[in-house]
C-alpha cells in the first residue's frame, strides 16, 4: 500500500539568530500514514508538533532556519525535490495560530487565493467557495477582513480554505482550539466523513477525539511512540503534568479586602467596516458581578461578544450605556484599566521587551513608592514562582512560558480582578490551572473565558453564557 | 498579517472603475506638485476631504486626518526654520528665525501632504484590494509586482494595528500607584511600543512568505481570476472624468 506520508529517521535542529545550533527537536523520528488514514499525534508543548507540520509542508527549514536530516515522502514523492507550492493539492495545513496564515484582505479572497493559483475556472471557484462558506457558517462574513473576525472565526476560515483546496493530506494543528462546541462537532463530523488522510496535532486529549482516529501516536523524547491506547493516555497525562492534583484544590487564599466588580444594563455596539449588509453587532449585559477570590467562567459561541465584553470590563472600550462599577461605584475607562487586568488570548501582544527581567520590571520601575532593591526582589520572586529565567528572551521562549510571563507581568501589578481570555487554549490543563491558582492567590476575582465546557464545569464556582449578543447567568 | 483598508459604502466613488480611479489618483498626485495658488491648493484639498467624507463617512475622514497628524505637525513645525530667505517675521538680533517664505512653504508642503494622503486613502478605502490588483494588471503590471504593491498597502495598516494593540497593552500595564505621565515619559514609552511593533512586523515576514507559497504562489501555471472588473459600467466615461478633473483643477488654480 502506498503511504500518504512516510517519514524516516528525521532529525531537526533549529539555528538560533546567532547562527548557533540549538538542541535537536527530533532524533530518528519515523512515522507512516496510510492513504485515507486518520491519525492523532499527541505531544506536550514545545516538543516540535508545529515544526513537524511545517517540515511536512516544505516550509521548514526554508523559512525557519535549521538543519534537517532524514527522508520524507508524500504520496511517493520525495519532499526534498519539491517546493511548497508543488504541494498545493497534496498537503494543506491549518496553523495553531490562524492569524499567521492570512494573506488576503477578505474571507472570500482568502478562499479564492489558492484556487486562483490552481488556475480553476471562475464557476468552479465560486461553487467550491460557496459550499465551504456554507459548511463553516461564514456566508455573512464573506467580505469581512481578518481583523474583524474572532479567533474561532479565523480558524473556521482556514478550515474552509483547506476544504476548497481539496488536498489529499490535511494537517490540523490544534484545530479544535478556539472553536466553540458547534464547530468542534462540525470539525469532528468533517474528519469522520472525509476520505482524505488526516493528521491532527494536539497537546490536550479532548473529548471530541474519542473514536475519531485510526491511530493515536505520541511524540516524546524526540521520536514517535505508538503504545497501546490504554497505556498512551496515562503516559501522555503524566508528560503534561495533568495527573498531578489541581493547584486549585484546597487552595487557601491570602486574606485581602473584598471588592465586587459589577455592571448593570451595559450596552455596547460595534460596526463592521467591510460591509453595509447585516446589523451592527450589539452586546447587552443585563447583570454581571464578580467578587474577590471568585473564579467565574464565561462561555459562548465564536464571535458572540466575549472579547468585546472583556474590553469593556478593563476599560479599553466605552459602553454606549450603563457602567462598569467596583463596589457599586461607576469607574471611568482609565480607572478600570488600573483595576482589571486583561490577559489577551495572544500573549505576544502583551510582551515586548528584550528580557524577562525588563518585562517584569517595566511597570514596577514607574512606581515612585518602590525602592530599586524591593523591585528587584519582587521581580526575582515572581520569576521563580512562574518558572521563568530573568535573562531569557521572551520572543524565543516556548508558548507556555510566554503565557506564564504574560501572567507574571499581571501578577506583579496585583490587580483586584483579572479577565483571562481563553487562557486554556493551547496550554495543558496543568499549566492553565497553575496560572489561575497564582493569580487568584492574593484574592483576586477571575473571569475565565473558555470554549472547553468540561474544563469550565470542573473549576468554576459560577458561570455566565453569552449568545446572540446577550449575556446571562448559567 | 494583512489588514483591509476597504470601508464599505455606496457613494459614487464605489461605482467608479478602479482602472480610472488609479489614473485619477496618479494625476492628482502629480497635480499637487504643479505651480498652483496656495488658496487653490487648499480648495482642492478641501474638495478631496469632502469627497472622502461623502463616500466613506465623516468618521473615516477624521480618522485619516488623525493618522497623518503627527507627521503633519512634525513637518509644519520644523519647515519654517529651514528657510532663511525672504521677509523676516521673527528675528533675534541679526538671527532670522521665521520668514514669510518659510511659512508659505510649510503651508504648501502641508497642503500637498494632506491632499496626497487623502487621494491614496480614497483609492484603497473605496476599492477592494483584489480589484486594485486587477486594475494594476490591466495596466500590464506583472502579477508579482502587483501583489507586492497590494501587500505593501495592507501590511502598513497591519503594523499600525499591531502598534495600537501594543499601546493598549501598555495602558493595561500601568501600575495603580503610578502618577500621571509627563510628555517626556510618554515619548520615552513610545520606544518599546515602536520596537515591539517592528518585531511583530519582522516576525510575520517568514509567516507571510510561507503562507503565500503554501497557497500556490510560485506555481508556473497561469493564475485564474475569481473577480473581474466587468461589473463596472461606462469605463470610458470614468477615464474621461479622471483626465478632466485634474485639468479643470489646474486651469482654475494655476499660479
Amino acid at each position: 500500500m502506498q503511504h500518504a506520508l512516510h517519514i524516516s529517521n528525521l532529525e531537526f535542529t533549529y539555528r538560533s539568530w546567532k547562527e548557533e545550533e540549538c538542541d535537536s527537536l527530533f532524533s530518528n523520528l519515523s512515522l507512516k500514514l496510510g492513504e485515507g488514514s486518520k491519525t492523532l499525534l499527541l505531544a506536550p508543548f514545545n516538543k516540535g508538533k508545529t515544526t513537524l507540520a511545517k517540515i511536512i509542508c516544505g516550509v521548514c527549514p526554508k523559512y525557519f532556519p535549521g538543519n534537517l536530516r532524514g527522508t520524507i515522502s508524500l504520496f511517493g514523492r520525495d519532499l526534498s525535490t519539491l517546493e511548497p507550492w508543488d504541494l498545493l493539492t497534496s498537503c494543506s495545513y491549518v496553523s495553531q495560530n490562524p492569524q499567521e496564515q492570512f494573506v488576503a484582505t477578505s474571507v472570500e479572497e482568502e478562499l479564492a487565493f489558492g484556487l486562483e493559483s490552481l488556475g480553476l475556472s471562475r464557476s468552479e471557484m465560486k461553487e467550491r467557495i460557496d459550499a465551504a462558506l456554507g459548511h463553516w457558517g461564514l456566508e455573512s462574513l464573506r467580505t469581512s477582513s481578518q481583523q474583524e473576525l474572532s479567533g474561532g472565526e479565523r480558524k473556521r476560515v482556514l478550515l474552509a480554505v483547506q476544504e476548497v483546496l481539496q488536498a489529499r493530506l490535511w494537517i490540523l494543528d490544534e484545530a479544535f482550539d478556539d472553536l466553540d462546541q458547534t464547530w468542534r462537532d462540525q470539525l469532528r463530523k468533517t474528519i469522520q466523513e472525509s476520505d482524505n488522510t488526516i493528521l491532527v496535532l494536539a497537546s490536550r486529549y479532548l473529548q471530541e477525539f474519542s473514536d475519531l482516529f485510526d491511530q493515536v501516536v505520541l511524540l516524546d523524547q524526540k521520536r514517535i511512540h505508538t503504545p497501546a491506547f490504554d497505556a498512551l493516555l496515562p503516559r501522555f497525562s503524566r508528560l503534561c503534568g495533568d495527573d498531578l492534583p489541581s493547584p486549585l484544590d484546597g487552595q487557601v487564599l491570602d486574606s485581602c479586602k473584598k471588592h465586587t466588580l459589577s455592571c448593570i444594563d451595559l450596552q455596547a455596539q460595534r460596526k463592521r467596516l467591510s460591509t453595509l449588509q447585516g446589523q451592527m453587532f450589539s452586546l447587552s449585559v443585563p447583570n454581571f458581578h464578580l467578587d474577590s477570590g471568585e473564579l467565574v467562567t464565561l462561555v459562548g459561541p465564536n464571535g458572540s461578544g466575549k472579547s468585546s465584553f472583556s474590553r469593556l470590563l478593563c476599560g479599553l472600550d466605552d459602553p454606549i450605556s450603563g457602567a462598569v462599577c467596583i463596589d457599586g461605584q461607576p469607574f471611568t475607562s482609565k480607572e478600570l484599566s488600573k483595576k482589571v487586568g486583561y490577559l489577551f488570548q495572544n500573549p505576544d501582544l502583551q510582551i515586548f521587551l528584550p528580557t524577562v527581567e525588563e518585562e517584569l520590571s517595566w511597570s514596577l520601575k514607574r512606581r515612585k513608592d518602590l525602592k530599586p532593591e524591593e523591585m528587584r526582589s519582587r521581580v526575582s520572586e515572581c520569576a521563580d514562582l512562574f518558572g521563568l529565567k530573568l535573562g531569557d528572551t521572551p520572543t524565543t521562549m516556548s508558548y507556555p512560558l510566554r503565557k506564564a510571563l504574560q501572567a507574571a507581568v499581571y501578577f506583579l501589578l496585583d490587580r483586584p480582578f483579572y479577565v483571562l481570555d481563553e487562557l486554556d487554549s493551547s496550554l495543558t490543563y496543568n499549566s492553565a490551572l497553575s496560572i489561575i491558582a497564582r493569580l487568584r492567590q492574593k484574592g483576586a476575582g477571575l473571569l475565565l473565558i473558555t470554549h472547553d465546557r468540561q474544563f469550565a464545569r470542573g473549576i468554576a464556582q459560577r458561570g455566565y453564557g453569552i449568545g446572540d449578543g446577550r449575556m446571562a447567568s448559567l | 498579517m494583512t489588514t483591509s483598508t476597504f470601508v464599505a459604502g455606496n457613494g459614487w466613488l464605489y461605482r467608479f472603475d478602479p482602472r480610472a480611479k488609479i489614473l485619477l489618483m496618479l494625476l492628482l498626485c502629480v497635480w499637487f506638485f504643479l505651480p498652483v495658488h496656495l488658496v487653490g491648493l487648499y480648495v482642492a484639498v478641501a474638495l478631496i476631504i469632502l469627497t472622502t467624507a461623502c463616500n466613506t463617512g465623516f468618521s473615516h475622514a477624521w480618522k485619516t486626518f488623525r493618522s497623518i497628524l503627527p507627521m503633519l505637525l512634525f513637518m509644519v513645525l520644523f519647515m519654517p526654520f529651514n528657510v532663511r530667505d525672504g521677509q523676516a517675521l521673527v528675528q533675534f538680533g541679526s538671527f532670522t528665525v521665521v520668514t514669510k517664505e518659510g511659512l508659505l512653504q510649510a503651508g504648501r508642503l502641508a497642503g500637498r501632504f494632506i491632499g496626497i494622503s487623502y487621494v491614496c486613502t480614497l483609492l484603497f478605502a473605496t476599492t477592494i484590494m483584489n480589484e486594485v490588483m486587477l486594475a494594476l494588471r490591466w495596466y500590464r503590471l506583472p502579477y508579482k509586482a502587483g501583489l507586492v504593491v497590494t501587500l505593501a498597502f495592507t501590511y502598513i495598516p497591519f503594523i499600525a494595528d499591531s502598534f495600537s494593540q501594543i499601546a493598549e497593552s501598555h495602558r493595561l500595564r500601568e501600575a495603580e500607584a503610578e502618577q500621571g505621565r509627563r510628555l517626556l515619559q510618554r515619548l520615552k514609552d513610545l520606544v518599546p511600543t515602536l520596537t515591539s511593533a517592528l518585531v511583530v512586523a519582522l516576525r510575520s515576514i517568514p509567516n507571510l512568505a510561507m503562507s503565500l507559497e503554501m497557497r500556490g504562489f510560485g506555481l508556473s501555471n497561469r493564475r485564474s481570476q475569481y473577480h473581474n472588473l466587468a461589473s463596472y459600467r461606462h469605463p470610458f466615461t470614468h477615464f474621461l472624468l479622471s483626465a478632466i478633473i485634474p485639468v479643470v483643477l489646474w486651469l482654475l488654480c494655476k499660479a
